[in-house]
């Protein structure tokens, strides 16, 4: 008969009090920065950045709060707005970033830049995208920018040559055309659009002569034409589809359903890091964004990803410290060996970044990365929260084939002229 | 001595309630009443509050978006209420008759309501699917030509949220009926049989009747859920295709949580409150004239 022992009281004391005491004492001598992230266990570059930080300063130790990427600015302005005390808070998009300035969420940076003398030169314009009123709230670390992915095999089974460097939107979709074969669930897709606006939206914006927040939108239609068009002759998948499986752009991609992808660059890492996993296996390259007839190669459409202080936090100068790192030159180095586009991008981040195992080997692929002019996805604007909706929700109504082109346009010209004129 | 010893019962009984009380007061009480001050105030949650008396009201004919919200809320409740009522009516009547294996179909019914209502949501956009989804795939072997879009498309979006709400409810409205039919007296039933009725006139004129406490119960509840509906739309179509399925509630979510912009997003929710109020004031008026308590 087996008589159930309780475990005597006082190692039960010894413990728990062994536990709590190690906890104080480990806490005590040191500096715990709280750091906001989204999707930490997606984000390959998270970890070694912190570590590096960490072994520099041993006393320092940067814990991670982590939010779920499609909630991340949602969540983080609720928190801020209920007067979290986190101290670093990474910056996901400009939409974001627009809504915490105004909320004097975030710490004025230039002071400390001044006196630490960062070279703001390095960002190589980028941190004027994100000056309001000569003050910058964050700091640079990634610079993305668009690039058309390909698939070699499926383009060696359709027997058309590989996307080149210089390629106009008319060559590509000609080029998906051709590329796309199949019936029903074997269908090879010649490209794909995934749901967001971006997708479409920013080869409008390529040339420069028209700002994304503007007062007509009538600019947009050729490329609206010619993805509906694509959609309907099934080059490209359809966006209801896309839509209610909520299907993200990097499974179709992996299982060899679509022969393109335009996406932005921080999608090499997870191509690389698929291919380690072995759950993509094929074999693809990258080329530069396509561009319209009459503008340079080389010319995309970017996003900014920055860190910023806390206005908040009780430990500002520590923080500061460690943003200075992360988006400083080395850790634009750590950045690049893990696959993603730093903001400060010079000869030698450049080959860190090709050199890196699982980094197409082809001469195409390694120039890709080479710019001639970056447009901003969305500018800095004081509506731009607002504006981005309206936007979403006639993409929506276009791609559905709710409305027609001409029709969501117009729209969308009657919307954001309304809201640019509310106060 | 009879009043102290009341008293005592009295506090015994308030001390019980107290728990219960304290938290509706600090989780619910208090920010109802702030909401009602901050809807005449311009607030976005870090800067200055600022008094603005009604203008957040008088924005509120103007904003196309809140006009597109409320008329897609009366929309998604007047489908809602009469349908799930008439299903959980007829489901439950059926079910309490001599049925073999009732106890399982109770259940099965009954299982979407305690089902995760963003597994719900999911399920339901798969078996809606556009291109992929076994209704389509139904419908086109059936010869349909122009397949609807349901969920992705502007027309059928609110029906295809409708029907799946209806699905979710209706088993916690049934079981609310069973409970009133095991109360119907089986001498009413004997006696119309003896007067030569039939099942129908027997439903008509004494089910029907019998069970109108609970159909009070149920339309009430019913109306108030539906004007508050929020997290089938989110998950399920994001207020779209467009605002397709936006709702007062979501329009509430927007101006609150994205677009920081407290004040106004109260004035939508007070008059959300009032709507409801007086739809349900209207129903207390309207119990006398049909609700029968025998």
């Amino acid at each position: 008969m087996k008589t159930f022992r309780p475990i005597p009281g006082a190692l039960v004391l010894a413990l728990v009090f062994s536990l709590v005491t190690a906890g104080t004492t480990a806490a005590a001598d040191k500096t715990v920065l709280k750091m906001v992230v989204w999707d930490a266990a997606n984000t390959a570059y998270l970890q070694p950045l912190i570590q590096a930080y960490q072994e520099k300063h041993p006393q320092v130790s940067v814990s991670i709060i982590d939010i779920p990427p499609n909630e991340y600015q949602d969540k983080l302005s609720i928190m801020l707005s209920g007067g979290e005390d986190a101290d670093i808070i990474s910056v996901k998009d400009i939409p974001g970033y627009a809504g915490m300035v105004n909320r004097k969420q975030l710490e004025p940076l230039m002071p400390l830049i001044k006196r630490d003398k960062v070279n703001l030169d390095a960002y190589s314009g980028v941190t004027n995208d994100i000056t309001v009123n000569n003050e910058l709230f964050a700091l640079p670390f990634r610079s993305d920018i668009w690039i058309l992915y390909y698939n070699k095999d499926l383009f060696d089974k359709a027997g058309v040559a590989y996307p080149t460097n210089d390629l106009t939107w008319d060559q590509y979709a000609t080029m998906a055309q051709k590329v796309s074969s199949g019936f029903g669930t074997d269908r090879v897709y010649g490209s794909h659009y995934h749901t967001w606006r971006s997708t479409v939206e920013l080869p409008t914006v390529q040339d420069g002569k028209h700002p994304i927040i503007t007062t007509d939108y009538g600019f947009m239609k050729p490329y609206y034409d010619m993805v509906v068009k694509m959609q309907n002759d099934k080059t490209v998948m359809d966006f209801a589809s896309l839509k209610v499986g909520n299907i993200h752009y990097s499974g179709v991609f992996y299982n060899n359903q679509v022969a393109m992808l335009p996406m932005g660059s921080w999608f090499i890492s997870t191509v690389i890091a698929k291919h380690k996993t072995g759950e993509a296996t094929m074999n693809w390259g990258i080329v530069k964004y396509p561009h319209p007839v009459g503008v340079k190669a080389g010319t995309t459409a970017g996003t900014i990803t920055s860190m910023a202080v806390n206005k908040a936090s009780k430990q500002k100068d520590a923080a500061w410290d460690f943003v200075k790192f992360f988006c400083g030159p080395e850790g634009a180095k750590i950045l690049a060996s893990v696959g993603n586009l730093p903001a400060i991008r010079d000869k030698d981040v450049m080959k860190i970044l090709a050199d890196r195992p699982g980094f197409p080997t082809d001469a195409n692929s390694r120039e890709a990365l080479n710019t001639t002019t970056v447009r901003l996805e969305l500018p800095m604007h004081e509506k731009v929260g607002i504006i981005e909706r309206i936007l979403n929700e006639e993409h929506e109504l276009i791609m559905t084939g709710s409305v027609t082109v001409d029709q969501g346009l117009a729209e969308m010209t009657r919307r954001v002229k309304e809201a640019l004129g509310q106060k | 001595m009879r009043n102290r010893h009341l008293l005592k019962n009295d506090l015994i009984a308030y001390s019980f309630l107290l728990p219960n009380f304290l938290g509706f007061l600090i989780f619910t009480l208090v920010p109802i009443g702030f909401s009602f001050v901050l809807a005449l105030m311009e607030w976005d949650g870090a800067n200055e509050i600022k008094f603005v008396g009604w203008d957040n009201f008088l924005a509120l004919p103007g904003d196309e978006t809140f006009r597109i919200s409320l008329v897609n809320t009366l929309y998604y409740v007047v489908g809602v209420v009469p349908l799930t009522l008439v299903c959980s009516l007829g489901l439950a009547v059926l079910l309490n008759g001599k049925l073999r294996g009732r106890n399982v179909f109770r259940s099965i019914l009954f299982f979407p309501y305690v089902a995760s209502l963003v597994a719900v949501a999911v399920i339901w956009n798969m078996i809606f699917h556009p291109t992929m989804g076994p209704v389509n795939f139904l419908l086109y072997s059936l010869g349909v030509q122009k397949l609807p879009g349901w969920s992705a498309s502007v027309d059928w979006a609110m029906p295809t949220v409708i029907l799946a709400s209806i699905w979710k409810g209706t088993g916690y409205f049934m079981i609310i009926y069973l409970a009133a039919l095991q109360g119907v007296p089986k001498y009413l039933y004997e006696a119309a049989e003896i007067d030569g009725a039939n099942a129908w006139k027997k439903f008509r004129k004494i089910t029907v009747p019998m069970l109108t406490p609970a159909t009070f119960f149920v339309v009430m509840m019913l109306t108030i859920n539906s004007f508050k509906v929020f997290d089938l739309i989110y998950v399920m179509t994001g207020g779209g295709p467009g605002r397709a399925t936006n709702v007062l509630v979501y329009a509430i979510y927007n101006a609150a949580f994205i677009q920081f912009q407290f004040g106004y997003s109260s004035a939508i929710a007070i008059v959300l409150f009032v709507i409801v109020l007086a739809v349900t004031l209207v129903q207390f008026r309207m119990e006398r004239k049909w609700v029968s308590y025998v």
